[in-house]
């Protein structure tokens, strides 16, 4: 009778947790469970061993902690190149010659109205369509900087706000490690905890990059690659950051050493690059071309001679570097300097009709004043190099999101729940159960028989 | 048992989906703009042809507006010039007429007058200007070039000075645009202002007419000569612009094959992914909507 008893239990059991199965066929990150059902001790009967039935042992749940680990990994990559290429994608924006929004219009226009300058040396409208040219080249400048300085900021907001993100996941982890711990030493399943720190996981990994040591008392320590500490038992470390003063921007902090460059995936890598690489690059080669083009523009002035007879004053607001080799800056502050046609130094003798110096100011277009290559094409080259940041992230997304897609179909293959395997499965522990259920009544049957031969008729 | 398979096969269906509806997008976003590149990373090297191209071409449009100009500017001083080549011509044949032997003093002092009228005109035609320039001083376009002065062998004394002026009417290709005075109407030997003067001296004093006649004529031949510096240059500069429409056009036509889509190519791609989401979605619609729980008896 305690034979067919115990099944009753265990078939029941069983079932709950087919039930469960069930219940959480849709939960993100949810991973089947199979109930271990397990022959209970013989028993000495005589000279014979009679078995005793079956014990429901535990609940395990099926996981490949292999590979979680790639799948975090790869999510931290994809994260990366995500946040990345959405930063790059602004500033691609900026320089969008495909749409005509660059400065590749306003380049032209300024050379050209020295060239216009040069049929009619004298002519104060041509004179003033030429200080216009300047104002709006510079204009152009000043606005594409001023954008990516924006963009810059906004990446070192998302980068505090990262940081933060990552101090409430670790802290989570802590916590569930702590509870699943209590919940093992107690003997009991652990299984839907892990679950969950399985999905604070790969949140985290979404936005640093994590590598996850999984011990033998169920808890997981968390570092980044590069070994910072995140997460020891019941312990965080929280990450902090500090504004750099030289460059404006937050550094990432494991207790006082800066780790920044150190990021290596996560949504905090994307952005980290995309803020000290990606625009400063940008921003470096815009200033460059603006140093060239003002500095060109002066000396040429400068070997001219104006309207009035004078000397050609700067054109450009000479730029003065902050430090030695740096250009940076120059493309912020780029303004004109003349405030009157007149001052255009056309003339390359003092005779004002002359207009060899005009002639030689349009002819900066064909010159090698930056970094050796003219204006054109160092712009050119920078048109290119910001779309090969953008295409290669791109197409590096793209790839990861293929092997991601593997990956969590493979996870999805051992770990998810298929209906179809419940129902097989609730099938076998329902007949099971009312097979014990019979046998049960059979011995009731037997019983009743036992005790009705001793009952006077 | 078998392999284990993915039972969640929605998921395939989903991101089979999404991958799709990617690409709609594209082909989507490149017909309606009719381009095929759309932000600098759909192709980088071609975005920086793009920048290159736009250049070439933005300065052939200026150098196309610097011709027009030009042509304007030279056409004025040409027809100037012939003025002045048909003035010398008349005062070339008033100084035959006058050393003729029937034309007595008086005629002569007559025929001097109207060798004084053409010193006037030639003077006039001299300081042509054109758009508030005068087309004969050099460089020196703001200063009037002749005066009349008394004093002077010639007549007239030259303010200009003795340098040009050069444009670029295309890439590398610098022309000058106009010819000092002092070239274009004297040079060492011949000075188109001195033999009037002498002209009408000789006819004014009956001096040797017979050779200042000579003179006006060699002076007449230079201008001629010099003259077709203009009639040169005013082909060179429609020669330059038929180049650079030229030129121009075939800056556009590579500008086009870089940026403009293939509309049957774009079509094409539009309508592939419209039949693979139909096929994803007739798919998605026909997998797994049963399972086993369907065919187990209910009671």
């Amino acid at each position: 009778m305690s034979v067919a008893l115990q099944s009753l239990l265990a078939q029941q059991g069983a079932m709950g947790v087919v039930a469960n199965n069930i219940a959480n066929a849709n939960t993100p990150g949810y991973s089947r469970e199979i109930p271990i059902l397990e022959e209970s001790p013989p028993t000495l009967m005589g000279n014979t061993m009679v078995g005793t039935g079956v014990t429901m042992k535990s609940v395990e749940s099926v996981r490949d902690n292999i590979l979680n680990l790639r799948i975090q990994q790869e999510t931290s990559q994809q994260s990366s190149l995500n946040s990345y290429v959405a930063s790059m994608n602004q500033m691609e924006a900026l320089f969008n010659e495909t749409q005509g929004t660059g400065l590749q219009t306003v380049l032209s226009n300024f050379f050209n109205s020295f060239q216009s300058l040069a049929t009619d040396p004298t002519s104060s409208s041509l004179r003033q369509a030429t200080i216009t040219a300047g104002q709006d080249l510079a204009g152009a400048f000043k606005q594409t900087s001023q954008n990516l300085a924006t963009i810059q900021q906004g990446l070192d907001q998302s980068v505090v706000q990262a940081v933060q993100q990552v101090n409430q996941l670790t802290a989570q982890v802590a916590d569930l490690n702590q509870q699943i711990q209590t919940v093992s030493n107690a003997g009991q399943n652990p299984g839907s905890l892990e679950d969950q720190r399985d999905q604070v996981l790969q949140n985290l990994s979404g936005l640093i990059d994590t590598a996850v040591i999984y011990s033998n008392d169920g808890t997981v320590s968390v570092t980044t690659t590069h070994g910072t500490l995140l997460v020891v038992g019941n312990q965080s470390d929280a990450l902090t950051t500090q504004l750099d003063s030289a460059t404006g921007m937050h550094e990432v902090l494991a207790q006082g050493t800066d780790i920044t460059s150190a990021i290596a995936g996560g949504q905090l890598q994307g952005l980290i690059n995309a803020r000290d690489d990606g625009i400063p690059s940008a921003q470096s080669s815009l200033d460059n071309l603006a140093a060239g083009l003002i500095k060109a523009v002066n000396q040429q002035q400068n070997d001219g001679w104006d309207m009035n007879g004078e000397k050609g004053a700067d054109f450009f607001t000479p730029f003065t570097p902050s430090a030695s080799g740096s250009n940076a800056g120059a493309a912020a502050t780029m303004t004109v300097a003349l405030t009157a046609p007149d001052q255009i130094a056309a003339s390359s003798d003092g005779t004002q009709g002359d207009n060899g110096n005009a002639e030689a100011m349009a002819d900066l277009q064909n010159k090698p004043i930056v970094s050796g290559q003219t204006a054109g094409s160092y712009y050119s080259n920078l048109v290119d190099q910001v779309g090969n940041r953008v295409s290669n992230a791109t197409a590096e997304q793209e790839a990861v999101g293929l092997v991601l897609q593997q990956l969590s179909n493979q996870q999805s293959a051992i770990s998810g729940v298929s209906l179809d395997e419940e129902a097989a499965n609730l099938v076998l522990y329902q007949r099971a159960y009312e097979a014990a259920a019979r046998v049960i009544s059979v011995i009731d049957e037997l019983t009743s028989t036992t005790i009705s031969m001793f009952t006077p008729s | 048992m078998g392999i284990r398979v993915n039972p969640d096969v929605y998921s395939l269906v989903l991101s089979g989906l999404q991958a799709n509806t990617q690409r709609e997008d594209q082909a989507l976003q490149q017909i309606s703009s009719g381009q095929k590149l759309n932000s600098l990373s759909d192709n980088p090297s071609a975005a920086a042809t793009l920048v290159t191209l736009r250049m070439d071409s933005s300065s052939d449009t200026q150098y196309l507006q610097n011709i027009t100009s030009l042509t304007a500017g030279l056409q004025v001083a040409d027809s100037a010039l012939s003025s002045v080549v048909e003035a010398l011509t008349t005062a070339q044949s008033l100084g035959v007429e006058g050393a003729t032997g029937t034309v007595n003093a008086q005629n002569q002092k007559a025929i001097a007058q109207q060798v004084q009228g053409i010193q006037q005109e030639i003077l006039g035609l001299a300081n042509t200007s054109y758009n508030g320039e005068y087309l004969f001083s050099g460089t020196a376009t703001t200063t009037r070039p002749y005066v009349a002065d008394p004093s002077s062998p010639s007549g007239v004394t030259y303010n200009g000075n003795d340098n040009t002026n050069s444009v670029e009417i295309s890439e590398g290709q610098a022309m000058p645009i106009n010819l000092p005075g002092s070239q274009l109407f004297s040079n060492a030997t011949t000075n188109v202002f001195k033999s009037l003067q002498d002209l009408y001296t000789a006819l004014n004093t009956n001096g040797d007419i017979g050779s200042a006649t000579t003179e006006v004529g060699n002076a007449l031949n230079y201008v001629s000569a010099q003259q077709t510096f203009y009639g040169n240059s005013l082909d060179r500069l429609n020669n330059t612009q038929t180049f650079l429409n030229q030129e121009q056009l075939q800056l556009s036509e590579t500008e086009s094959n870089t940026l403009d889509v293939d509309m049957a190519t774009a079509v094409t791609n539009l309508s592939q992914t419209v039949v693979t989401q139909q096929a994803l979605l007739a798919a998605g619609g026909k997998i797994s909507q049963l399972n086993l729980f369907d065919y187990l008896p209910t009671s």
